[in-house]
This record gives structure tokens, C-alpha cells and sequence, in this order.
């Protein structure tokens, strides 16, 4: 399915750009403004998901109709209260891998700006399907992906094939286990009856949390 | 045309999970495990009425098998023994069904084409041995794979090729492919037969179809979903009878192979065929128009489309110097440049003596092919560079070129054939370039013949009446703009001719070659092959396009005046404050101001200060500034960037000047970077490449997804002795130590520095690197440390 994003959040690019709250020359804040605009445009959002009810079993919590079981711990208490979840994949596409790549060519500050508005822009689409599905259940546990917590990132292969992205929205994997195009995101959102809070969106819980600079610098990325 | 229709099968994903098949599994093993299953839905099409049956091999290549450990050889002749056995005592025919791998292909992915061609061949193989007595590729998304597929059909196989696409409803599909692209490349290529599959219902896939019935003569396949699914339920939402109703509207457009894709099932194909029974296809007029296209963009020939022609080494010393350096972004730039400049076709040509021309081809062509959507122009005198470049363009190219020359000839066209390009034919021969009109006219019409002769279709055939040298041969360049109306008027063929060359040896060259240009195209020139990045030039253009009709409204070039009347503004150039007075170049480029940089640049190399000078003067403080303030957080990634980006085109031109001095260009040393085998996030790399480059290290990239032995050999051959490596990924770290122990193995001398966000410096000491870097800036440090 394809869905039009109009905006996503200039704070979140400036984070990812390293900023720490000096003064930004206006031509930078032009420059931002103009990738900004570019990425909107260049953009061609699809997501797809599928609806599966769950199973609870001693091993863990598997997916009714399959044999697949979700890895790891945190899944498992994270999807504690969940009789049924959303395994959900988005895409930028492929238009702005292109673009980066050419201004890659000629403009390095444009290709970098350009791939920060991507990874902020995709995170708009997750949230804008999140709303969508939201409209199915009464509350959605966080967005989990394969990588965080201590699910292994090789159960990409298992959701990318479950929901079949490569037909549906184009969305491939490669034998390192990276999402192509690049801006993607595939996750699982667990449907409970009873609020839940947020636990997995958290520094701890992050794969970057050696590395990141937002922490280093003292901030979050905002989750 | 068809006279009358040919009837294919419907789903079998559909079929199979209505038999109880789990999501996520591979349909495929369903011939080794329960062969009944896939007769039995095989045999219910055949019964409803299907003429082609799609043996159960859609996902059969040996990536989607890899994790069942089942051979694709076995597989595929397991399910065309399956089709077999269901078609036993019927006409039917059985394809072998070649889908997408499931990995993106290069430049959007990691797969090679190369490798996407070897596992199609594998299937291909399979299939024909197997018995399969038509190969059938389907739901593509990817122009490029789907050509890798075709070719491995047509070089490995005997057999029919029928190639369906999926296109969304914008017409395009997920890489971008357009239904014309498609067409034009595919009908190059020698299909049988072209189509839509997948993703729409008959409905949504009208529009689409109907742009197909222009853009081809091949007899067209439309296999549709049975309308569009529910997300959550997963059905779809047309019904047989609607289908049929929907599909035989089809035929009236000219359509001829049909059947179903998602969601039908026998029912659908029975109304289909009860619905069409005795319906003859309608006969189409498709256009006759010359088209060359990339996968995303196509460029029809109904006016002057430029030729740029600045990607050839030829009399451009910096142009020699990146080719043997390898240096991609120099050349990378030259494309991007005339595509920005409005160039629509590139030519593409890299001879050099001291280079393997059809290596250096491939690997320009892919390049480029990752930056624009120029179509291009394969440029060169070598048959092999000729092929090797053909075969790795993603869409429908131009080869330049051939002549009248028999050889040349029967060297050359098949190679255009069977690739499906379009030729320049240079009008001279064995016995030089004949110097009047008529007799290079006779010369064009041999070409043409020629070209017919080994089935090449007239619109693809454009005539080079050839550009002599005005002030060596003054009484000749009317005798090529008289050859030019003639191959126009009498032969109705595109004309290309090489421009600039009139004006060679004359003062003002762009007065003359502007003049020529313009008679040219007033005598029928429609494809001159010029720089693009010359204003008067491209105006010259213009105004034939307003004189001659072909801008509407002088849209086009109002459009461009417009831009130009509004004066420029002054650029704030920044004034050293006498207390500090630090040079304006430091300035500009802590500003990153790149236009200020290469003005002051100039001016300096004029003053007769030297290029080495300028760079540890006056670059390299200037950096270690902007650096400083980067650590300090003053400035952040933009910042360093731009003032990284103002001294890289500072550094250009300093460049420029030694190579036409042929002085020893600037090299503080040798440094190897490159992002690891299995990763492809390379912009923290090249980054790092700028910056060192800045610093006056000459930088051999090697880009992304680097196996360690490229690494290796590199280091070896070149003598390098410091090496950069780049993961950001958690599962790559794995490549990037393996790398790390390639290095040690191989015994030859080098430090070893690593970079990337997962990275720690205890987890780079673990692996074996010497160092470890957390940003561009340690990364100087560090080679300022190793080589000084």
C-alpha cells in the first residue's frame, strides 16, 4: 500500500546531523530546508502488514498459523499481554537511494543531510502506519524490531518473507541481513487490551547504545 | 499480431494456501513433497481451459532455496515433471516460471549482475532439460534483473521468452521501470511476447496496458489479480464472472495471451475463455517512433536530443589521469554535470591505450547508471568494449559506432542485434570519408541496408554524415549539411554528427561551432553530440527549438532567459579583520563557500604560488580549524562538510593545473578506504575519503561491499601501506575482521584503521585493526601519524 507523507520532523534531522545547539549559518538551514523538500519528493512510501493471533507456549510466543516462534525474551514480555500482533514492514523505495547517491557525486553535505532526512522520514511512515492499524485494536504495545533488545537481527529474514515485501512493497534483504532499500523498517506490534508502557523505545534497550552520539551528547533520539 | 488468443493458467500461490500451504514457506518444495498437489491444480486449469501451464518454479533459484538445502536442479525438474504429468493427453504447453530472486540487484542493491545472470542461467538450464517448452519470466520489478533473466534464457536455451512486469498504478514499477522502458528494451532483446502481471486487478491495469499497446508490436500478456486484496482478510475483491468481463475488454484493445494472477483460480480462467470464445484480437498501431531509454527514463527522437559528449578521454589530460587513477568521482562528476546541464543521451567512451577497455567500460557504465537516467551511448572502436558495455546497460543504448565498412559491419551489427541498440553509422569506409553529399549519402544507405539485413529496425538505425575540420577543410562543411538533409529528406533517419570538431584550430571557437550547429539542425541534425555544459551551445538549441515549432510557447526558453536576467547576488566575500588577518581563502573555506575558493585558488596558482604550497599553507590549516570546531561542537556535520566540499573543488583545480603542466601531482602518500564485504553503508567512508583527500593523500576508494582478496591485491599492486576499513552493521564486523586477517595473512607491510557506528576501540583492537577511529578527524590523525 502507498502513503503520502507530507512532513517529518526537522528536529529529528538536526540530531542525526550532529547538531548540539550552536548557531546554524542561514545557508545551512537553507540547505537543510532543500533536502528536506527533496526527500518529500523523492519519496515513495509503501508499507504492508498482516494481522496474526498469537500463541503462547512455554518456548515463547508464536505466530497462530505458521511455526514461527519470536525469538528472544524481550518479545516475549513485551507481547506478555497480546492475544494477537501486526508484523508491519514500510520503505522509502528506491527513489531516494538514488538520490543520495548522486549527490554523493557532486554535494557530500547534500548527501549526508539527505540520508539523515531519510532515517527521520521513515520513522514518520512507521508512525503514520501505526496510526492506521491503530484503528484494529484498542492498544498497541512499541514498535520491535528485529535488533533490538535480544532479538537477533537474522529474524529479518523470517518477517521479510512472512509478509512477502518484495512483492508487495519492493522490499529486499541482503545475506548481511540489511533492509534494500536502506530507509525500511519491518517491526512487530503487539494488540492488547489493556494499556501497555512504553519500555522498548529506550536507550537501554537500543543496539546503538555504545555508540550513539545523541546519548553521548546527553539526549535521547526522542523515543 | 495475433489472430487469435492464447489462454494461460491462473494462480498457484492461491490454489496452494487454499490447500492448507503456511505462509513464508517455499511453494516450490511442494513438488518434492506432495507432487499430487500441484497436479491436481495444474490439471484444474488445463481442464478450464488454459493453453500454458506455469510449472511451480516461480521462486525455484538457489537463493530462495538456500535454507532448504534443496538443489534448484531438482526442484525444477520435480515441478515440470509435475506440469508433465498434468498435461499428459492435452496440448498444453508447459513454461518453466522464472520470478525475481529476492535480492536487489546493483546499483540499488548488492547483487552483481553478473550473479543474478548465473542464477537465472541455472534455472534455465534446468528448465529446458527438464522438458519446459517455454520459459515464462514474471512479476519483475527490476529492468535490469528482468534483462539478466532474458539473457540468460536466450544464451542458455532454444526455448520461447515470454516476460510479464508488475507495475503499480502510477504506471511504474517499485524500481521505477516505465511500461515504455520495459517495452523498448524487452523488444530489443528478443522477447516473444511482453506483458503486465500481478499487483492490480484488470480493472486498475488498463491505463498501463494501453500505454504497452503503444510502445510495442510484440504480442501482449496480461495476467491480472483478481482485483485489489484485503489487508487483513487477504482476498480479493473481484469475482470470475466480473474478471472475464473485464478481460475480454482486453482483447478489443489488441491484447492476446492472457490468464490470472493473485486470487484466481480455475473459475476465472473458465469464464475467461467462455467469455472470449471465437474474439479475435484487435490489430494495434503502436508508435513507429525511435526511442533509446535508462530503466527510468526514455528519450523519444521527435526533435534535437543532445548527445553529451564529455565522458572521452580524448585531448582532456585530467580526463586521462582519472581513467588510469580509477578515479570514479572525477568521471562521475563529468555525468552528473551534463545531466544537470540538460543533456539527454551520454556518450560513453573510455579508450586509452594503457587500460583494459571493456573492464573499464563495465564498470563506467554501472557507475553511471547509479547516479543518472541518462540513457547512453556506448562509444568505441573496440568490439569487445562494445559488447562488454552493451551488456551491463540497464535499458536500450546506442552503439557509436559503425561504417560502411563490410568488416566493420558484420563485426558490429550482430552485437547491436542481439542487445537491441540503436547504431550510429559513420558515413565513410575502407577507402577514407568520401567528400561529397551524394557519395557519404550512398554510404548511409549501405549502413541502412546493412542494418535491415541483420534485422535491425529502420528507427534505430542514425547516420553520422561526419564533421570535418573548418579551417583545415574549408569546402567541406557544406558538404556535410547537404549530406545531412539528404540521409533526412531521402532516408528519414536520425542524424547524429560530432559538433565541436568544425571549429578545431579557429580563434572563438564557440562562434563557429554554435553557427554549424545551428545550420545543422536547420538541414535536419536532430542528435548532436556537443558539451552540454556550454551556455551557448545549449542556447543555440533553444532558438532553433522556438524558430522551428518545437517549443511551444517558447516555454522552454523563457524559462531559461528568466533564470538569467535576475542578476546574481554579489557574493559576501569575506574580509580578514587586519587584527587576526587571516587569508580569505581559510575564510572561505571555513564558510564553505565553494565558488570563493576556486576563484581565490585561481588567482593564487596565477600568482605563481605553488599547488603544494597552497595546500599545506593554507588547505590544511584551514581544515584543522573547521575540525577543531567540529570537536569542540561549534560546528556540526553540514558545517565540516561544506568547508570539506569548498577545499575538494579548491583542490580540483589544483589538480587540473599539474596535470596539463605535467607536473608531479600532490600525494602525501597512498591510503586504501573501503566499506566491507556484505555492507554497503558507505557515506561515513566517503567522508573520511574527502577529508584525507583534502589533506592531500591520494585516496584509492574501493566503495562498498568490498571482498577482502579486492583489498588485498590492491594493497599489493599499488603499494599501499595504510588501509581504512568501514562497517556499520553489526553483522558485518564479522567481514570486516576477516578482512583484517586477509591482510595480516598475506604478509605485505600495512597499518590497518577502522571506523563505524557499532565500532568500540576495544572491539577494534580484538579484531587485529592497529587503529580505531571515531570520525573523519581521528582518521587524519592517524595518517598523519603513519605516513606523515
Amino acid at each position: 500500500m502507498e502513503l503520502s507523507l507530507t512532513s517529518f520532523r526537522r528536529e529529528e534531522v538536526l540530531q542525526y546531523l550532529h547538531w548540539r545547539g550552536g548557531e546554524i549559518p542561514s545557508e545551512v538551514n537553507a540547505q537543510i530546508d532543500s533536502c528536506i523538500a527533496e526527500t518529500l519528493a523523492v519519496i515513495q512510501p509503501r508499507y504492508t502488514y498482516r494481522h496474526f493471533q498469537l500463541h503462547h507456549t512455554p518456548e515463547g510466543v508464536s505466530l497462530c498459523d505458521t511455526d514461527i516462534l519470536l525469538p528472544g525474551q524481550d518479545i516475549r514480555s513485551l507481547l506478555a499481554d497480546c492475544q494477537s500482533c501486526v508484523l508491519m514492514a514500510a520503505t522509502l523505495g528506491a527513489g531516494l537511494e538514488v538520490a543520495i547517491r548522486r549527490a554523493q557525486v557532486r554535494d557530500l553535505t547534500r548527501a549526508v543531510i539527505l540520508d539523515c532526512c531519510g532515517s527521520a522520514a521513515i520513522e514518520a511512515v512507521c508512525d503514520a502506519v501505526e496510526q492506521h492499524i491503530c484503528t484494529h485494536a484498542t492498544f498497541l504495545t512499541d514498535r520491535f524490531s528485529p535488533g533490538y533488545g535480544d532479538m537477533p537481527i537474522d529474524f529479518q529474514y523470517e518477517l521479510v518473507g512472512l509478509l512477502d515485501t518484495a512483492r508487495q512493497i519492493g522490499l529486499t534483504l541482503t545475506d548481511s541481513y540489511i533492509l534494500m532499500p536502506r530507509k525500511s523498517v519491518t517491526a512487530i506490534i503487539g494488540f492488547a487490551k489493556q494499556p501497555q508502557t512504553k519500555r522498548f523505545r529506550g536507550c537501554a534497550y537500543c543496539s546503538m547504545f555504545e555508540n550513539c552520539t545523541f546519548r553521548k551528547a546527553g539526549k535521547t533520539c526522542g523515543r | 499480431m495475433e489472430d487469435k488468443i492464447l489462454y494461460l493458467d491462473g494462480a498457484m500461490g492461491t490454489m496452494l494456501q487454499k490447500s492448507g500451504l503456511a505462509p513464508g514457506h517455499n511453494p516450490e518444495l511442494l513438488c518434492l513433497t506432495a507432487p499430487e498437489k500441484i497436479v491436481a491444480v495444474h490439471r484444474a486449469y488445463i481442464d478450464a481451459g488454459a493453453q500454458v501451464i506455469y510449472a511451480n518454479t516461480f521462486g525455484a533459484n538457489r537463493y530462495k532455496l538456500q535454507k532448504s538445502g534443496e538443489p534448484t536442479g531438482k526442484v525444477i525438474a520435480a515441478a515440470v515433471a509435475c506440469a508433465q504429468k498434468a498435461a499428459q493427453g492435452t496440448d498444453a504447453r508447459i513454461a518453466l516460471d522464472v520470478g525475481p530472486i529476492g535480492q536487489l540487484l546493483e546499483p540499488y542493491g548488492t547483487l552483481p549482475f553478473e550473479e543474478a545472470y548465473d542464477i537465472f542461467r541455472e534455472m534455465m538450464e534446468a528448465g529446458q532439460k527438464a522438458g519446459a517448452g517455454l520459459i515464462v519470466i514474471e512479476t519483475m520489478t527490476d529492468l535490469y534483473e528482468t534483462k539478466a533473466a532474458v539473457l540468460a534464457a536466450r544464451e542458455h536455451t532454444s526455448l520461447p521468452v515470454f516476460v510479464t512486469m508488475t507495475f503499480e498504478q502510477s504506471g511504474r514499477t517499485f524500481t521505477g521501470c516505465s511500461v515504455e522502458a520495459m517495452a523498448a528494451t524487452l523488444e530489443g532483446l528478443g522477447v516473444d511476447a511482453v506483458g503486465v502481471n500481478c499487483s492490480l486487478g484488470p480493472r486498475e491495469l488498463r491505463p498501463i496496458v494501453k500505454r504497452l499497446c503503444q510502445a510495442t508490436s510484440l504480442p501482449i500478456i496480461v495476467k491480472a489479480n483478481a482485483g485489489l486484496p484485503d489487508p487483513v482478510t487477504d482476498t480479493y475483491n473481484i469475482g470470475a464472472e466480473e474478471f472475464a468481463l473485464l478481460m475480454a475488454e482486453y482483447v478489443d484493445m489488441g491484447v492476446s495471451i492472457m490468464g490470472g494472477c493473485c486470487g484466481t483460480t480455475p473459475e476465472y480462467i473458465r469464464e475467461i475463455v467462455r467469455q472470449t470464445a471465437g474474439k479475435i484480437p484487435a490489430l494495434r498501431q503502436p508508435s513507429q517512433k525511435s526511442v533509446v531509454c535508462s530503466a527510468t527514463n526514455v528519450v523519444e527522437i521527435d526533435g534535437v536530443r543532445v548527445i553529451g559528449e564529455r565522458i572521452n578521454p580524448t585531448g582532456k589530460k585530467r580526463f586521462k589521469q582519472a581513467l588510469l587513477e580509477g578515479d570514479m568521482d572525477y568521471i562521475l562528476d563529468q555525468a552528473v554535470q551534463q545531466a544537470d546541464a540538460g543533456a539527454h543521451i551520454l556518450d560513453v567512451n573510455v579508450g586509452l591505450p594503457e587500460i583494459n577497455e571493456p573492464e573499464m567500460m563495465v564498470r563506467i557504465v554501472k557507475s553511471i547508471q547509479g547516479i543518472t537516467n541518462l540513457p547512453l551511448q556506448i562509444d568505441s572502436s573496440d568490439p569487445e568494449a562494445i559488447e562488454a558495455g552493451l551488456r551491463v546497460v540497464n535499458g536500450k543504448a546506442i552503439v557509436n559506432s559503425v561504417n560502411g565498412e563490410r568488416a566493420v559491419l558484420d563485426r558490429i551489427l550482430p552485437i547491436a542485434k542481439k542487445y537491441g541498440a540503436a547504431i550510429v553509422g559513420l558515413t565513410m569506409d575502407e577507402n577514407g570519408i568520401p567528400p561529397t553529399a551524394e557519395t557519404r549519402f550512398a554510404i548511409a544507405e549501405r549502413i541502412l541496408n546493412a542494418a535491415s539485413a541483420y534485422g535491425i529496425p529502420k528507427k534505430d538505425v542514425f547516420i553520422d554524415c561526419l564533421t570535418l575540420t573548418v579551417s583545415a577543410e574549408q569546402d567541406k562543411a557544406v558538404q556535410t549539411l547537404r549530406a545531412v538533409q539528404l540521409v533526412h529528406d531521402k532516408l528519414g533517419l536520425h542524424c547524429v554528427l560530432g559538433v565541436s570538431n568544425i571549429s578545431f584550430g579557429l580563434p572563438c571557437r564557440e562562434l563557429i561551432t554554435t553557427g554549424f550547429l545551428t545550420l545543422a539542425m536547420a538541414h535536419g541534425l536532430d542528435l548532436p553530440i556537443i558539451n552540454p555544459n556550454s551556455q551557448p551551445v545549449m542556447d543555440a538549441i533553444r532558438v532553433f527549438n522556438v524558430l522551428y515549432h518545437h517549443d511551444q510557447n517558447a516555454e522552454d526558453y523563457i524559462a531559461a532567459c528568466m533564470g538569467r536576467t535576475q542578476t546574481a547576488a554579489p557574493i559576501a566575500v569575506p574580509s580578514p579583520s587586519p587584527a587576526d588577518a587571516v587569508h580569505p581563502l581559510i575564510l572561505a573555506i571555513e564558510k564553505g563557500m565553494k565558488d570563493h575558493a576556486t576563484a581565490l585558488t585561481q588567482d593564487l596558482l596565477k600568482s605563481g604560488m605553488s599547488g603544494l604550497d597552497i595546500v599545506n599553507t593554507l588547505l590544511i590549516p584551514a581544515l584543522d580549524m573547521v575540525g577543531e570546531q567540529f570537536e569542540r561542537g561549534e560546528f556540526f556535520l553540514p558545517q565540516l562538510m561544506n568547508a570539506a566540499g569548498a577545499t575538494q573543488q579548491a583542490f580540483e583545480i589544483i589538480k587540473t593545473a599539474i596535470a596539463v603542466q605535467d607536473e608531479q601531482p600532490v600525494s602525501k602518500g597512498k591510503i586504501i578506504v573501503a566499506t566491507v564485504k556484505g555492507d554497503i553503508h558507505d557515506i561515513g567512508k566517503n567522508i573520511v575519503k574527502t577529508i584525507l583527500g583534502n589533506y592531500g593523500y591520494q585516496i584509492i576508494d574501493l566503495g562498498r561491499d568490498v571482498p577482502p582478496e579486492t583489498i588485498v591485491q590492491t594493497a599489493i599492486t599499488q603499494d599501499v601501506h595504510l588501509i581504512g576499513l568501514s562497517a556499520l552493521m553489526t553483522t558485518t564486523l564479522n567481514s570486516m575482521e576477516k578482512t583484517i586477517h586477509a591482510l595480516h595473512q598475506s604478509g605485505h607491510h600495512c597499518k590497518i584503521w577502522v571506523g563505524g557506528a557499532v565500532l568500540t576501540p576495544d572491539y577494534a583492537k580484538k579484531i587485529g585493526a592497529d587503529y580505531y577511529a571515531r570520525d573523519a578527524k581521528q582518521s587524519v590523525d592517524i595518517a598523519r601519524r603513519v605516513l606523515g
